[in-house]
Parts: C-alpha cells; structure tokens; sequence
C-alpha cells in the first residue's frame, strides 16, 4: 500500500492553505492591534522630529507612504497565506521523505509531531534568540545583522532537529531500551537548546525608551500565537486530511483535493 | 546508508518515494519563504523591493523575521 507522493503533496498545500489562512485570521485580531499601538509611537516620533524615520523605508512614519495603512493589512494577510503555502509544501516534501521514520500513532500523530518539531525548530527556537519586535523598536543599520543571527539560529534548530533522531537510531542500534532512549533524547535536546541559546550572542539592539514593556511583551506572545496557530493549523489539517487516504483504503478513491 | 535501510526494512509500508523534483520544489519553497520575509534588495530594485517591504511589512513582524 503506497502512498504516492502527489496525494502527499497535494495535501501538504491544502493544510498549508488553511494555516495560512487561520495565521492571518490571527494577525489581524490579535497582532495588528499591538502594530497599530506601535506605529502611534512612530507617528509621535516624526511629528516631534526626534528619532528620524528608518533610513530608506519613508513609508515608517513618513508623511507620504508608499503603501496605505489598509493595504499594508491586506498585503500582510496575503503574505500570511503565501507563507502558509509554502511551509506547506516543505511540510508535505519532508513528511514524505521522513515518514517511516516519524514517531506517532499514525499519519495523524506523525503529522502533528513533525509540526512541533517544525514550531520548535524553526519558529520558537528563533524567537527566543532574536524575539521579534513590534515597528518602532528595530535599529536600520544592525539589520543585517540580526537578520544572520535568526538564520543561524534557524539552521542550529534544524540541525538540532536532524541530529537528536540520528542519536536515537544509533542508541536503538546498540540495543538500548525505548525508556533510556527518550531519557537520552530529552536531555541531549534541552543540552543542545541551551548551548545555542547561550553562545549565540543575542541582538544588538537595545529597545528604545518611547516604547513600554508591556508594548513588547504583547507583541513577542501575539507573534508566538499566529506562528503557534499556523503549526498547529498545518499539523491538524494534513494529519487529518492524509489519515482519510490511508483509512479507507479502494473502498472511496482519494477525493482530488 | 544501513541506518535507512533499516527503518525502511522495518516498515516498508509506511516509505513514500519522493521523486526529484521534489527537492527542486522544495529549494523553490524556500525560496519564497525568503523573498516575501527577507527580500530588501538584494535580488529586486530598490523601489521594487521597498514596494514589496511595505506590502510584506505587517506579516513579516508578525513572523518575527528581522525587520528594519
């Protein structure tokens, strides 16, 4: 009984569809309201001519922006779906590769399993190394190298998340027993999380004194929601859709998605 | 490699063959994922990407890339 890559992928762009769909749902009530408290501050920064607006990107608090307010909330919507999308396909693309592989009960449970290591790896690991920001907190000119900072970041959690399973094929190769081997697994995560959480330095921004805490800490947890729901959303709906395929097997032919 | 043959052996039901071009869709995948979240101008014009920045802006906050 093979599963055919196609009707893997296939789902793979439904279920990335619909976490697209619900991450924007959950940007425009939880995150664009903290975006808006923040671009207050922008406004306020330029009316008083302080802190001049980012280098190269007038539209932050400029008097004459590139993009409306209201397409820059469609356009991230939009972006939300394309990303959904495209985290779905490579969902889909390693979920096959990886299948036999992947614990859980289930193409449901391996679905849900690869969706929290995808969070962890790719979306949590990150933010707590380089948190994100609401607008009016980053600094131009350390972009750059913020921006490397993530990226490592993301390909230590990726590594990570190949090399914890490697470990574990080789302890089960020696004859040691699921308990030990999980114990093992365990601990080499945390041990590996909190040594690339130590050594990487972190930003080097510091948060500008016109914005609050409480600004920020709302902000970071409404990002951590819409990329939680977007995994969650991705694991849920191609766990279900692929577990449909495999139940019934010939007796429905797959419906084409 | 015996590690894959292994696993393979243990529950041959379970493999899905992933041709190539999979991986060529994959890299494409990626490559999106870093045009809408990354883009700045290093593969667009400058209005262009400034264009794109400004249409992206509010989801690429939301993801937490690194923005300006």
């Amino acid at each position: 009984m093979g599963l055919s890559f196609g009707s893997v992928l296939r789902r793979g762009v439904l279920a990335g569809v619909s976490a697209g769909l619900t991450a924007a749902v959950v940007i425009w009530l939880v995150v664009e309201p903290v975006i808006r408290r923040a671009l207050a501050i922008e406004d306020l920064r330029s009316m008083h001519g302080g802190q001049s607006a980012p280098a190269g990107l007038p539209a932050h608090g400029g008097d004459e922006p590139l993009v409306s307010r209201a397409a820059q909330v469609v356009g991230g919507a939009v972006t939300a779906v394309l990303v959904g999308v495209a985290v779905g396909i490579i969902f889909a693309v390693v979920f096959a590769r990886m299948r036999e592989r992947l614990p859980g009960r289930g193409d449901f449970g391996r679905s849900m399993v690869l969706a929290t290591i995808g969070f962890g790896a790719v979306s949590l690991l990150p933010a707590l190394k380089i948190p994100s920001n609401p607008p009016a907190v980053g600094d131009p000119e350390t972009v750059g190298q913020r921006t490397m900072l993530y990226a490592l970041v993301l390909l230590l959690g990726v590594a990570i998340a190949l090399l914890v399973p490697v470990l574990d094929q080789r302890l089960a190769a020696r004859g040691t027993v699921p308990s030990t081997r999980w114990a093992v697994d365990v601990v080499a995560t945390v041990v590996l999380v909190v040594l690339v959480l130590a050594l990487v330095p972190g930003s080097p921004d510091a948060v500008p004194a016109d914005v609050p805490a409480a600004l920020i800490w709302d902000f970071r947890l409404a990002s951590l929601a819409q990329l939680a729901t977007m995994w969650l959303t991705l694991g849920l709906v191609f766990g279900l859709l692929l577990e449909r395929v495999a139940a019934p097997k010939r007796a429905l032919e797959p419906v084409a998605a | 490699m015996t590690t894959a043959a292994s696993a393979s052996a243990v529950s041959p039901s379970t493999s899905v063959r992933v041709p190539v071009w999979a991986w060529a869709l994959l890299a494409f995948a990626v490559f999106a994922l870093y045009f809408v979240s990354q883009e700045n101008g290093a593969l667009l014009s400058a209005p262009a990407a400034q264009m794109l920045h400004e249409l992206t802006h509010d989801a690429r906050h939301a993801l937490g890339v690194p923005c300006h």
